[in-house]
């Protein structure tokens, strides 16, 4: 007979960093919530995204999943904000950010530099330059971030999906293997070379010609298409 | 491209700090080093910057503050040489932050002190900083410029790393064999990963292996780019 039901599986990896090992639980749940359960079944993201029902989302867990971790999914359904997405600072931006030091706000030069373009920018009254903010908050959401591995903020939102929690296994697979026992002398050896070793892998074509580095591009790209059409439903009167 | 890796192990930086001040000053005693109101910039020039384009810079440093500075700072820029020739990145970081916070900022000595913090001490955001301090003080400088890009293709960020190889290369001196092919090297794999430009990626690794016939990550990188083309890890 076939078992369907939720399965423990215990898998040991090697992170160059206590940071990243502790990002990689988030990047997980991020995966988690676009994982579809059962074949055309929406996923959680989606049942969060098309009814607004958090509760409803929940609900899709299987009932062992400990609280911890449904608080952290519950933080990740919330809704998007309307202006920028500084929440994406705190996610996990998935494998292609996976070993970046911590960094928010502070290290944000990009926006700091749109900011002071703004601040210095003449305009002729207080709502052209209230929309001009405005503005600015969805070109910061929508441009590649040279911090985020050139993903979006928005693509760093919404997270990875299968594809890229499958590639995301292969790296770390070939990480431990290659590192797992080796010798370093310091943290940032180990770090230096983990980041190494991604970003020659992202840019490696796989068997099917493309590049891990364009897969996960393209499929945040299809699950921020999925999320609008959910809104848009959602919206229709 | 001349103050070394570390090859030290970790150890607790309190104690180990004090240790290691004691064994810079037991190097700079054996090496009949005193250092006195009359030589001290001569010492720090000899030592820390014995070549150019550093040693030019450290000079204009000291001229520019040589009322805030003096025979400690002196000293202390003679141990700061003393543990970069020992491999010895935790006693750089930490006398760095210990020792020369109460003086102006050194764009020659952070563009040094930074290659520790990243490459060592993992810390990629306080080098990055430290760098751009660099880049605004030591505009002639390719290192801080070649170092911004390794630290961009690090965050994968590869227009940015290009942007700064391409930066300096235009900067970086015929003689500098080890940081010239480093740049050509890792700015052709650039050039081949963002604009496919394979001619182009080849030109730049033949410069990096004119320079260093035996560079193996050049060897192998022209090898790929000849026959398949494929994406030649860094």
């Amino acid at each position: 007979m076939v078992d369907d039901s939720p399965t423990l599986q215990i898998k040991q990896h090697w992170f160059p960093t206590k940071a990243s090992g502790e990002r990689s639980f988030l990047m997980r749940m991020e995966f988690s919530l676009n994982q579809r359960p059962k074949g055309t079944q929406p996923n959680m993201a989606e049942v969060a995204w098309s009814t607004g029902d958090l509760a409803r989302a929940m609900s899709i867990l299987p009932s062992i999943v400990p609280p911890k971790v449904r608080e952290g999914m519950r933080r990740l359904l919330q809704p998007w904000p309307a202006g920028r997405y500084t929440e994406a600072y705190r996610r996990s931006g998935g494998i292609l950010n996976l070993f970046t030091p911590p960094w928010g706000e502070e290290q944000d030069e990009i926006w700091a530099a749109m900011l002071a373009r703004w601040q210095t920018h003449p305009f002729a009254d207080a709502d052209e330059k209230k929309a001009a903010y405005l503005a600015l908050e969805q070109q910061w959401n929508t441009m590649p971030h040279p911090f985020f591995a050139g993903l979006t903020p928005a693509q760093v939102m919404v997270g990875g999906g299968p594809r890229e929690a499958q590639l995301a296994e292969e790296f770390l697979d070939q990480l431990k293997h290659k590192y797992d026992g080796q010798p370093f002398e310091s943290e940032g050896e180990m770090l230096m070379k983990t980041l190494m070793l991604l970003r020659g892998w992202q840019c490696q074509p796989q068997r099917n010609g493309q590049r891990p580095m364009d897969i996960i591009v393209a499929e945040r790209n299809e699950l921020l298409a999925i999320r609008a059409r959910a809104l848009a439903q959602r919206n229709q009167p | 491209m001349s103050k070394r890796k570390s090859r030290r192990p970790l150890a607790a930086p309190a104690s180990a700090y004090q240790r290691a001040i004691r064994q810079a000053d037991e190097v700079l005693s054996r090496n009949g080093v005193d250092v006195r109101p009359d030589n001290w910039q001569q010492l720090a020039l000899e030592w820390f910057a014995p070549h150019e384009p550093d040693r030019s810079e450290l000079a204009r440093y000291i001229t520019a503050y040589q009322d805030r500075l003096g025979p400690r700072w002196g000293k202390d820029v003679l141990r700061l040489e003393v543990f970069f020739q020992n491999d010895d990145y935790k006693a750089v970081i930490a006398h760095y932050d210990q020792a020369f916070s109460p003086y102006p900022r050194c764009a020659l000595i952070e563009m040094w002190v930074a290659d520790r913090i990243y490459r060592q001490g993992g810390d990629l955001w306080r080098a990055r900083q430290m760098y751009r301090h660099a880049l605004d003080e030591l505009p002639n400088q390719a290192k801080p410029r070649y170092e911004m890009g390794f630290i961009s293709y690090l965050l994968g960020d590869f227009p940015g790393a290009l942007e700064w190889f391409s930066q300096a290369a235009a900067l970086v001196a015929d003689d500098d064999i080890q940081l010239r092919s480093r740049i050509f090297y890792n700015r052709g794999l650039m050039r081949y990963l963002l604009e496919g430009d394979k001619w182009a990626a080849i030109a730049d690794i033949e410069e990096a292996l004119r320079l260093r016939p035996d560079y193996p990550q050049a060897l192998e990188a022209l090898r790929g780019l000849r026959g398949t083309p494929r994406w030649v890890p860094w």
